[in-house]
């Protein structure tokens, strides 16, 4: 069974050989940290890591287009002050260890909306499909694809809250409601349009993947009423033209305490959580599964912290998890990108844990990486990448 | 006091209502402290109430603390005339190593809202800014927020260098963020923790023995 066939039939429910085994990434720290701790410097992290190939999509680009230019306009040391690709005017580390603090935002009002924003979501114009896309798909529409290829399918609330900021896109919502759901309704119709010519290709999508990031420890920074008024019925749009091509597996990305927004996600048609952030709220796949059936699949799950805490934990957490990981319909992977204080010596416990409890009978990642290293890249490929 | 005009703008999050709500006390002779005190702190605390509640979010939050700050923009030169003090003084800011503001904005908006005076000291804050600032303001409380796992350890920091400073009883010490838990507050000596902005409020009156 190769990587493509083995992520299917665990989102379908069906019979497989084992779990797919998948990350989320690392911080950058960590691997830095980790190389203090025995990491090989240069290293293709998923490879060497063993993990099945994941998290690859193709280059359609459902965003703005063309973006605001990158540009850098103060260096203040550790930090820099840039002007993003969303027009947004933020300081940042130059070792990204924080997320942004914004501190200007190009998109204020509906003047800018219609001056600097509008016309870049329009599906029907500018490059949204790579010059080479027939190039692209006659290598990706081979139906004998070892691997599985998801498309991106944008974000309706969390790109506007980035181009606006949590405050004013809040704001809006009661201001100018109208504007807010012309934003929404903008957005989704570029996504449309854009997803339609990606669709319409002879390359067989195994997964959508869509973005929001739009909970946090108190639940969703949205009230589920509006969520369920203007942001809906275009998930609904999306996902029914993602089905009709075949795409029945919708991925959502998004951190934080996402309970109240769940069903309200399903209704939509969005039907994979990921990453199942456990937080200090301790979110648990296992009881999602309990409260919402069979319809919901979860990717993620594995808790941060607990990646942190000591073997035994691990151990403890791989054996509860194996139930749900049997059953189907749920691929356990860390529940955000691996924190520097989660030693190296830990993780390559989890993995061999996942390897040997969820993998069945993969090899042990230390005689694995062993051989490996002494190995080409074929034998990278043939050891790490399409293992059964 | 439900059924007062200020009461349902700040409740409402309707900032010229607010506004309006104030200018049509004063004109009619009403009293600041009173307007403060009986319908825009109690406003807010019924704001709190609904977002702990899961009724309100953070959008709910925000304009009640737009509707209260536009009201207290009238409020507040008529409380100094009357030498009115804010039920406390809190100092805020997020520690150093992390660039997030979000959450501690929404902490500061909320503590203004219940009658306290926040000073900001922003993102980034290394210890030494911390006690500088307390040493200037002479705060009830001192408030730090952080966002990551790998950023959180900077509240430890400050409070051993608030003891090395000799300034750890001075102030009572309050923290919150993604990462934050009650036992973790309980390990590194703070005072009180808080996971939302409107129990940051309840906290920090809580503290005060409000």
């Amino acid at each position: 069974m190769n990587a493509r066939e083995r992520f299917n039939a665990v989102m379908h429910y069906q019979p497989r050989d084992r779990s797919p085994i998948m990350d989320f990434g690392f911080w950058d720290e960590t691997l830095v940290v980790w190389q203090e701790q025995g990491l090989p410097k240069g290293i293709d992290a998923d490879r060497y890591f063993g993990m099945d190939p994941q998290w690859i999509t193709a280059p359609v680009n459902v965003h703005l287009q063309p973006g605001f230019e990158w540009r850098v306009l103060e260096d203040r040391g550790d930090t820099q002050i840039v002007v993003d690709n969303e027009g947004v005017t933020k300081e940042q580390g130059k070792f990204l260890g924080s997320i942004p603090r914004h501190i200007s935002h190009t998109l204020v009002d509906r003047s800018t909306w219609q001056n600097e924003f509008k016309w870049r979501l329009d599906g029907s114009a500018g490059p949204r499909l790579p010059q080479n896309w027939a190039d692209y798909v006659a290598r990706h529409s081979d139906t004998n694809r070892t691997y599985p290829l998801g498309v991106n399918a944008g974000s309706l609330y969390g790109w506007i809250r980035n181009w606006m900021g949590l405050e004013a896109v809040s704001m809006l919502v009661f201001d100018d409601r109208a504007l807010f759901d012309e934003m929404v309704e903008t957005v989704a119709d570029c996504i449309v349009e854009t997803l339609s010519r990606a669709l319409a290709s002879n390359i067989q999508f195994d997964y959508a993947l869509m973005w929001e990031d739009m909970c946090y420890r108190a639940g969703p920074l949205l009230s589920p009423r509006v969520f369920g008024e203007t942001l809906v019925p275009h998930y609904r749009r999306i996902t029914g033209l993602l089905k009709q091509h075949g795409v029945d597996v919708v991925v959502i990305d998004c951190d934080g305490d996402i309970t109240r927004l769940l069903p309200l996600w399903l209704e939509g048609g969005v039907n994979t959580m990921f990453p199942l952030e456990a937080g200090v709220w301790n979110a648990d796949p296992v009881a999602y599964r309990e409260k919402w059936g069979k319809d919901l699949l979860m990717i993620g799950g594995v808790g941060k912290r607990m990646l942190a805490s000591s073997h035994d934990a691990i151990t403890a957490e791989v054996e509860r998890l194996a139930p749900l990981v049997e059953a189907g319909g749920y691929i356990p992977t860390p529940d955000h990108r691996v924190p520097p204080d989660v030693p190296l010596a830990n993780y390559i416990h989890y993995l061999n844990e996942a390897r040997r409890v969820w993998g069945r009978g993969l090899p042990n990642l230390e005689l694995m990486q062993t051989e490996v290293q002494a190995c080409t890249q074929d034998d990278v490929d043939k050891f790490s990448w399409h293992l059964g | 006091m439900t059924e007062h005009p200020l009461y349902i703008a700040v409740l409402d999050g309707d900032a010229r209502g607010a506004r309006a709500a104030v200018e049509e006390a004063l004109n009619a002779g009403a009293d600041p402290q009173d307007l403060l005190s009986s319908y825009m702190i109690p406003a807010m605390d019924e704001v709190g109430k609904r977002f702990d509640d899961g009724e309100y979010f953070v959008p709910e939050l925000l304009i009640a603390a737009r509707a209260m700050k536009s009201g207290l923009e009238l409020l507040r030169p008529l409380l100094a005339e009357t030498g009115a003090k804010p039920v406390g003084t809190v100092i805020v800011g997020t520690v150093r190593g992390d660039l997030h503001d979000i959450g501690k904005n929404l902490v500061a908006s909320m503590l203004e809202g219940g009658g306290f005076k926040v000073i900001d000291l922003g993102v980034d804050v290394a210890p030494e800014k911390f006690t500088a600032a307390i040493n200037e303001h002479h705060p009830d409380i001192l408030a730090m927020s952080a966002l990551l796992t790998t950023t959180m350890p900077g509240m430890k920091t400050t409070i051993d260098v608030l003891k090395q400073d000799g300034l750890r009883d001075s102030v009572k010490i309050m923290i919150g963020g993604a990462p934050v838990t009650r036992r973790y507050a309980t390990e590194i000596g703070a005072d009180a923790f808080s996971e939302s902005a409107s129990g940051a409020v309840r906290e920090a009156k809580s503290l005060l023995k409000l």
